[in-house]
């Protein structure tokens, strides 16, 4: 096992792949030798190459967010194979249709009230307010949503929502 | 790369390596050729290798799922590479939480209109007695029992019951029971007492204190809302939701979307219940791949 002759010790990547900690180590500042899973799971499933080659490519400011969500990310792959993270995103996404379906059911309900007591022109007003919906956000707009086939009713739609597009 | 007097083209995994694209080629059915870019990000993000060997892990029935988990991850990565699938995540909390916050008010006033018609229907019958008979409410006797039993035995606090309510409406989902919200069990004074008995069933010690409702109302939220608030839950991501609240990154996110179409309109077939039970189960699945333990 390679050992630095620095005062510092190695970091959790160079531990785990043995190699010479250099001071310009790119992993050094996110991987501290204390954490040592938190590399290997990241190791794993992506690749020390494909990290380092990530790392580069995103502003130094924001690599220690990028390496925190490449270690959730990780961690939820060693957890659940198949699904990942994504497993999580696709409930998620189930239940922010079904709030949404719940609220225009009670914002019908709350129009039906208003009507009765309230001028035709002021609960138009009011009707117009809960079409504008929740809006969206940019990450599921250009996300998508993801359905695992086996939470589909048809099951002829792997390519559709597995390609990114969702 | 073609194979020499062949009509098949290789796949998009063999194509980018430049390598022959044998039969048994375990990426060809799910990198087909024109798939080049999907291929690549999913290249950057894990590796042949480490795709390799999470099909290997897996059965060959969860082949298909898990390759089309690890497209959309990768793709996600390419759009968003700093935060990946977690900003996804994030994203969709603090939308749930949008939404709740605004069904709770939607409530809120849908629970004043229905006093306010309720009052006044109450007005209406009082007034269309006749004027010899007094009023029970005056004479303070004991109602009738084709009167309203449940709507003299609640007390007059009509309003404290607002937050009560979501609170009921919020543990149906949260719990996956059958106490949902129907639209017409508000229609007449029986379902009002009924109603108000059943708010206050999960706050039987405490309807007369507006504060402990509260309380608990917020006991029950901290359920729904984002996983960061439980002491018990994501100890590992602790550190990844308190950076990331801090940090606005929405505009490194708009892109072109000319690459990535969204499909959400198309799927929009479960019913209701069967989204409650399949909801249950769902949570149960991230709960494991999130260590979300207090979703139920």
């Amino acid at each position: 096992m390679a050992s630095s002759s620095y005062s510092n010790s190695p970091c959790a990547a160079c531990k785990c792949l043995r190699r010479k900690c250099m001071p310009d180590c790119i992993f050094a500042p996110y991987f501290p030798p204390e954490e040592p899973q938190k590399f290997a799971n990241v190791h794993k499933i992506f690749g020390a190459s494909n990290v380092s080659k990530l790392l580069n490519e995103v502003p130094p400011h924001q690599r220690e967010d990028a390496v925190n969500s490449l270690a959730y990310e990780a961690e939820a792959r060693m957890k659940d194979p198949v699904y990942g993270c994504v497993g999580a995103i696709s409930v998620l996404q189930r239940q922010v249709m079904r709030l949404q379906r719940e609220l225009d059911a009670t914002n019908a309900d709350l129009i039906r009230y208003a009507c009765n007591e309230m001028p035709p022109a002021a609960a138009f007003q009011y009707g117009r307010r809960t079409e504008t919906g929740h809006g969206g956000t940019s990450f599921n707009q250009n996300t998508g949503f993801y359905y695992p086939s086996q939470w589909n009713d048809h099951c002829g739609d792997n390519e559709r929502s597995g390609d990114g597009s969702m | 790369m073609t194979l020499k007097g062949g009509t098949t083209s290789a796949c998009a995994a063999c194509k980018y390596q430049r390598r022959k694209c044998i039969p048994e080629c375990p990426l060809a059915p799910y990198f087909p050729a024109d798939q080049t870019k999907v291929f690549q990000n999913a290249h950057k993000l894990f590796g042949v290798s480490n795709i390799g060997k999470i099909l290997k892990s897996l059965d060959p029935s969860q082949h298909a799922e898990a390759m089309r988990s690890v497209k959309y991850q990768a793709n996600v990565r390419d759009r968003f590479p700093v935060y990946g699938c977690l900003g996804v995540i994030r994203q969709l909390y603090y939308q749930i939480q949008l939404l709740e916050e605004e069904f709770h008010a939607v409530l809120a006033q849908l629970e004043m209109y229905r006093q306010h018609h309720h009052h006044h229907h109450q007005q209406h019958q009082i007034s269309s007695l006749p004027d010899d008979v007094p009023s029970q409410l005056e004479l303070a006797m004991a109602p009738p029992s084709n009167s309203l039993p449940f709507f003299n035995q609640v007390p007059a606090q009509p309003y404290t019951n607002v937050s009560a309510m979501p609170v009921s409406m919020q543990h149906s989902y949260s719990s996956s029971n059958n106490v949902g919200y129907s639209p017409s069990y508000m229609d007449s004074a029986e379902n009002v007492g009924n109603n108000y008995l059943w708010i206050q069933h999960p706050f039987l010690a405490t309807n007369s204190n507006t504060s402990s409702n509260n309380g608990s109302s917020m006991a029950i939220q901290s359920q729904m809302l984002v996983p960061n608030s439980q002491p018990e839950v994501v100890q590992d991501y602790n550190e990844i939701h308190s950076f990331i609240d801090t940090i606005d990154d929405r505009q490194s996110y708009i892109d072109s979307k000319e690459a990535y179409d969204s499909r959400s309109e198309e799927s929009l077939k479960d019913t209701t219940q069967s989204m409650e039970h399949v909801a249950v189960n769902e949570l149960k699945s991230a709960a494991a791949c999130l260590s979300l333990t207090s979703v139920n």
